[in-house]
């Protein structure tokens, strides 16, 4: 929290840098920056579908689908916020292609990446949507409208659903149930990101399932194998994976 | 935080919308006019401001509300339980049917004037007129069709190729360009014609008891169904008894809320004469039943009732009578069988 209220002014500026920020782009001062997320569960790669895994009340499950979206990603130099240009991502575990993307932005040095986990209140109310949003992507719920921000699915022996189904559809844009997490993440010490005119930089983030059942919220699968409504639910299993991020790694070329 | 948000959301906004549509060879779309019927409000949702309304976008949306193709086993279109002679709501069915010939669980509602509202379903469960189709296309009940599926079938007819180009400027066919066109045609039909209008622009006269109806339901009915649109679009509980074997409880789905037990969309009354049976489950199959309900039938002990039925509603034999020929001045032929709206 305390980073995010200390980045509170230099967002405030940014209305006044970006278009300037924009205007410089040009081929001679920018270089790229790669986002690449790494699932894990406990500090290990994720396996879809073959992993086994133990959460902290020593319940065992796999996960077949883990999926959430990405938005609004900036990197702060200075006293300015670089955004990326408006898009969404969804970052899906089984299209090796939907784990990174990357962007081009001015050379220089950066010292916080910021984004958003989830999809902003606007995009949840303005009709249909194409690209990572568009309602294919299976992420948007046709009944009580509005998107899932987060889904994992697995299977448990110790969910009583048919078929021991574990089913994490979370979502909700509204009042005290809303689950959108701003995220700002610090390079490690001694490591901000450096961009170079023409080449690109690597930033490569961490994102741990291990996080979704504890702190602040005990989520054990006897009591909760499925949440895929907005609710209290959802909003205590979002304060637990609000944290699941981490950087890992910034490779500076 | 707040500050954050806003300056964020002043950033992004219309980030994922509609690119503007480049119309190759120069050949734009006919556009249209909304026309807004004289004497109403603004519609409240601006459904065609990132939607533009051409001539082009609206018989793409014609013909896919009344393309069976977009349900499973191809027997299935909107049309099947949004029928125009029925001001595009379900003639004389409780529940419509769906594929293998499963019941729904709600009535389907009629479709007119749906600019002036802001959600959609019973329950309001949807809040933009273009994400609407997605729920009866995917339900299981209903249409029972993958989007995915749908899309492959409209990709695989040059017909439809040629139609997406010209509302659009290009051949491609994606949801996006599906749910706008469909919104084309459901947002565009209007129902503002009826012999109450008439008599509202001076072009027709009521008789003796039609007029006695309309000053009744100004007085025990237009709060809720106001006018001119017949309805305010909120959320009530009109005190019906729940049917346990549905246990259907309404706005609650939608909003975990306690207090919105049992509430469900107050509908329009324009047309009701032809878009029976009525209530959110279809239980009541004419009107005479209807105003039965509320003189003796509501629920007084529903902790959510609307707090204006709490007495019922005092209703003689013969203000029933007046008020049914009132509200058969509602229906509007020239939209229930305008050809415009037709297969």
């Amino acid at each position: 929290m305390n980073n995010i209220f200390l980045l509170l002014p230099l967002y405030l500026l940014s209305f006044l840098n970006i278009s300037r920020a924009t205007k410089k782009l040009t081929a001679t001062n920018t270089g790229t920056v790669k986002i690449s997320f790494v699932n894990t569960v406990k500090g290990k790669p994720l396996e879809l579908n073959t992993g086994s895994y133990t959460n902290p009340f020593g319940e065992t499950y796999s996960v077949s689908k883990f999926k959430y979206y990405i938005s609004r990603v900036s990197l702060v130099t200075g006293k300015a916020v670089f955004f990326e240009p408006g898009t969404y991502h969804l970052v899906d575990e089984s299209k090796p292609d939907d784990l990174h993307f990357s962007f081009e932005l001015k050379a220089g040095e950066y010292q916080w990446l910021y984004f958003m986990l989830g999809v902003d209140s606007l995009h949840n109310v303005s009709g249909a949507q194409t690209g990572a949003l568009d309602p294919l992507n299976d992420m948007f719920w046709t009944w009580n409208t509005g998107y899932v921000m987060a889904k994992l699915e697995g299977k448990s022996p110790q969910s009583k659903l048919v078929n021991n189904k574990l089913e994490f559809h979370i979502g909700g844009f509204m009042g005290e149930n809303n689950v959108l997490k701003n995220i700002t993440l610090n390079f490690p010490p001694g490591k901000i990101l450096n961009i170079q005119e023409g080449k690109t930089s690597e930033i490569i983030i961490g994102a741990d399932i291990d996080t979704w059942w504890q702190q602040p919220n005990d989520i054990k699968i006897t009591e909760h194998a499925v949440c895929s409504t907005p609710g209290a639910l959802a909003k205590k299993i979002a304060d637990n994976y609000s944290k699941m991020f981490s950087i890992k790694e910034v490779v500076n070329n | 935080m707040l500050c954050l948000g806003t300056t964020l959301s002043a950033l992004f906004i219309g980030a994922a919308d509609n690119k503007p549509v480049a119309f190759a060879d120069g050949k734009l779309p006919n556009y249209l006019e909304f026309k807004i019927p004289a004497g109403w409000p603004k519609p409240t949702s601006n459904i065609f401001a990132k939607n533009k309304l051409s001539e082009q976008g609206f018989q793409l949306g014609k013909k896919l509300f009344y393309d069976s193709r977009l349900s499973k086993d191809g027997n299935i279109s909107c049309a099947n339980c949004h029928q125009q002679f029925a001001a595009f709501a379900t003639y004389d069915h409780d529940f419509s049917h769906g594929l293998d010939d499963q019941h729904t669980t709600r009535n389907a509602p009629a479709l007119f004037n749906l600019a002036w509202m802001t959600k959609y379903h019973w329950d309001g469960g949807i809040n933009h007129i273009e994400v609407q189709p997605l729920s009866p296309i995917t339900s299981p009940t209903e249409m029972g069709e993958t989007l995915e599926n749908v899309l492959g079938k409209l990709k695989g007819d040059t017909t439809y190729t040629k139609l997406f180009k010209a509302a659009f400027g290009t051949e491609e066919i994606n949801s996006q360009r599906m749910l706008k066109a469909l919104a084309q045609f459901t947002g565009s039909i209007v129902s503002a014609n009826s012999k109450y209008d008439k008599v509202l622009r001076g072009e027709a006269k009521f008789t003796y008891a039609e007029e006695n109806g309309y000053n009744l339901f100004k007085a025990k009915c237009a709060s809720c169904h106001k006018e001119p649109l017949f309805t305010d679009n909120s959320f009530r509980n009109n005190g019906l008894e729940i049917n346990t074997l549905l246990n259907d409880h309404g706005r609650m789905k939608i909003t975990n809320d306690p207090k919105d037990s049992l509430k469900f969309k107050v509908p329009s009354l324009r047309n009701v004469a032809v878009s029976l049976p009525y209530m959110h489950d279809g239980r009541f199959q004419s009107l005479g039943q209807v105003i039965e309900h509320y003189r003796n039938g509501i629920i007084t002990s529903q902790p959510t009732l609307d707090p204006q039925l709490a007495n019922k509603l005092a209703i003689t034999n013969a203000q029933k009578y007046e008020l049914i020929y009132f509200l058969n001045t509602l229906t509007d032929t020239s939209m229930t069988k305008n050809p415009r709206f037709a297969k």
